[in-house]
């Protein structure tokens, strides 16, 4: 059965490195894997497209109107074969972004796209409006998991989706469910324990611990993902090691999200 | 931010902002009305003014334009598909150009004043419309009253009185603006401008030589104040309502303009008599309203002329009509009175 997960957290926590290394070691198992980037920034799947920007499905609705696209000129096969959609969006300033996740999501469908062993959806910083929250809504991402670091605003941001996830999951029919935490490390002293203990505090576990690591910005430097960079890494091994968790999971739950001081004296006691 | 914590339940003269804008600049002639936004919301209100106006013997259509903005303009933002819309209606030879804009241009941000703002060799109004801001129908009104206001530049004052906000899309609209000048024409006051009910852009360059303005009523107080900021001309909240009111309003007129009003005040009171002798046959009547909704501001002129021919008010009376809005000096009365007489004779 196809798995849709979906990857949201803090701007710049690092959700896209995590995604393409996830879906690079996922495509490593054999697994058809495809990954969305649901940013209009367009950087998700760079790294898995060796440093190049893809067009982006909503670039070419602007230049081509009304005129035809095909699922060839808006679907790139990156590294190991993955495949690599990027949603992309309105100039800053303008327009609607969210609206363009919903018609990149529409005209995915009517290709038929979203098919494969598993769909990764990379998902701007924090679910900002309807748009955003797409991912989540029924028939796209089942499995959601929050990248944070044991930093405050990190772990304030990541509860902030606890509550969209939590108010969508309660819909009829809806089959979003938190599936776990990925700790993206700071090199904060107690990181892991506290992104554990707020794992379990909303209901849910850490699912992986990832170290901060230099071999990740040089990878990135190479315009490739640790996982083609350096396979034998320590840090290539911890990916390969999320894709096997992420593979196996099967604790879904609707989230618990905390109050505002109740995480604030979680982050305190770790200090 | 606007809040509706309740669904609200939309009257006559509640509903689209939009719409009040549209009953403004669809009266104003040689001009054409852009609404940007999707399809919909211009043909919806074509369709209502079309249908108000057969109403009111007026077979015109109204010249209204959709930039017609799909999805990708909501993506990407409707600026663009603005422009290219005043670019083709300039071509047009036409005196002028009204933009409006509607629900999801304002969601998106599309700044359509800086679009309005550029060149097209007509001149060319924005009037903010957006209806979830909060406004209602009236804000629409009031806003396009004071975005054309605008256009006119101060100047010496005249003779007359201006008319400041008619309903134009309310049914007896043209019997209250003739009651009124009857009224104005008895104290030898001439109308300077209907502000705004048929008339045209060049029109609107005298809107600031009036003496008086006097609004349809007190809705409009932020027409009024606007207009005395920027002509300074003193307004009068209120068309004339009920029979007290009548005369109140002839003597307040009188004042503004430092005439004489004993005489007109006079022959009013005489006509009033006449009239309410004529509804004789229906004095003493137990009567009670239609609408079982008392805050109708219809109500205190019914109190007043049900007092007047003493017919007692009582729940188990003759079911009488009350007007939706209330009747517009001794002749709004009289066909008030007719409308009784019918229900009570029935």
């Amino acid at each position: 059965m196809m798995k849709q997960i979906a990857l949201y957290g803090k701007g710049g926590i690092g959700k896209s490195t995590t995604s393409a290394n996830l879906s690079a070691a996922l495509s490593g198992m054999g697994l058809d894997i495809l990954q969305i980037g649901c940013d209009p920034k367009r950087d998700s799947t760079r790294m898995l497209m060796h440093g190049n920007f893809i067009p982006t499905v909503m670039d070419l609705v602007r230049e081509r109107g009304e005129a035809p696209i095909t699922l060839s000129e808006i679907e790139f096969t990156g590294f190991n074969g993955v495949r690599c959609v990027e949603a992309g969006g309105p100039e800053p300033g303008v327009g609607c972004a969210g609206r363009g996740i919903i018609a990149t999501f529409q005209l995915l469908e009517k290709f038929g796209a979203l098919k494969g062993d598993v769909i990764v959806y990379d998902v701007l910083g924090d679910v900002v409006c309807g748009g955003f929250a797409m991912p989540m809504r029924e028939g796209y991402a089942q499995d959601v998991y929050l990248v944070t670091s044991g930093e405050l605003m990190s772990l304030y941001a990541a509860n902030n989706i606890c509550k969209a996830i939590k108010r969508l999951s309660s819909r009829q029919k809806s089959t979003c469910r938190l599936a776990g935490v990925i700790c993206n490390a700071k090199n904060q002293p107690n990181e892991e324990e506290l992104v554990a203990e707020f794992a379990i505090r909303v209901n849910s576990s850490l699912i992986q611990f990832i170290p901060r690591d230099r071999v990740v910005q040089l990878a990135e430097l190479n315009r490739k993902t640790v996982i083609e960079f350096e396979p034998a890494s320590a840090q290539a091994e911890c990916y390969r090691t999320l894709a096997a968790r992420v593979m196996e999971n099967t604790h879904f739950t609707i989230p618990t999200p905390l109050e505002i001081d109740e995480l604030e004296s979680l982050a305190y006691s770790y200090i | 931010m606007s809040l509706n914590p309740l669904p609200i339940h939309i009257s006559r003269f509640g509903g689209c902002t939009l719409t009040g804008a549209l009953s403004v600049t669809t009266q104003v002639r040689d001009t054409v009305t852009i609404v940007h936004g999707p399809k919909g919301c211009t043909h919806h209100n074509f369709s209502l003014l079309h249908a108000t106006g057969l109403d009111n013997d007026n077979i015109s259509l109204p010249d209204l334009i959709s930039t017609g903005i799909s999805e990708t303009d909501i993506i990407f933002g409707g600026e663009k598909v603005l422009e290219r819309t005043l670019d083709m209606v300039a071509e047009r030879n036409v005196g002028g150009i009204f933009v409006l804009s509607t629900c999801i241009i304002d969601t998106i941000g599309d700044d359509v004043g800086a679009v309005c703002r550029r060149h097209y060799n007509v001149p060319v109004i924005s009037v903010p419309t957006a209806g979830f801001l909060g406004g209602t129908f009236q804000n629409g009104v009031n806003n396009a009253l004071n975005a054309i206001a605008d256009t006119a530049e101060p100047c010496l004052p005249g003779q007359g009185a201006n008319i400041i906000g008619e309903k134009n899309l309310e049914y007896e609209v043209d019997e209250n603006y003739a009651e009124v000048t009857r009224l104005l024409s008895a104290l030898g006051i001439p109308v300077n401008l209907r502000f705004l009910r048929d008339c045209s852009l060049s029109d609107i360059t005298r809107l600031g030589a009036a003496r008086l303005n006097i609004l349809r009523d007190d809705d409009l107080l932020g027409v009024g104040k606007h207009l005395q900021q920027r002509f300074g001309t003193p307004y009068i909240s209120s068309y004339p309502v009920g029979l007290g009111g009548t005369i109140d309003f002839l003597e307040t007129v009188a004042g503004g303009f430092g005439v004489k009003s004993t005489q007109a005040v006079l022959e009013e009171k005489v006509l009033q008599e006449e009239i309410l002798c004529e509804f004789e046959d229906i004095s003493g009547t137990s009567i009670t309203f239609d609408q079982p909704d008392t805050s109708s501001d219809a109500i205190p002129v019914a109190r007043e002329v049900a007092g007047r021919i003493s017919a007692s008010i009582e729940s188990d009376g003759c079911v009488v009509p009350l007007p939706l809005s209330p009747p517009v000096g001794t002749n709004g009365i009289r066909r008030m009175l007719h409308r009784w007489r019918r229900a009570i004779h029935a």
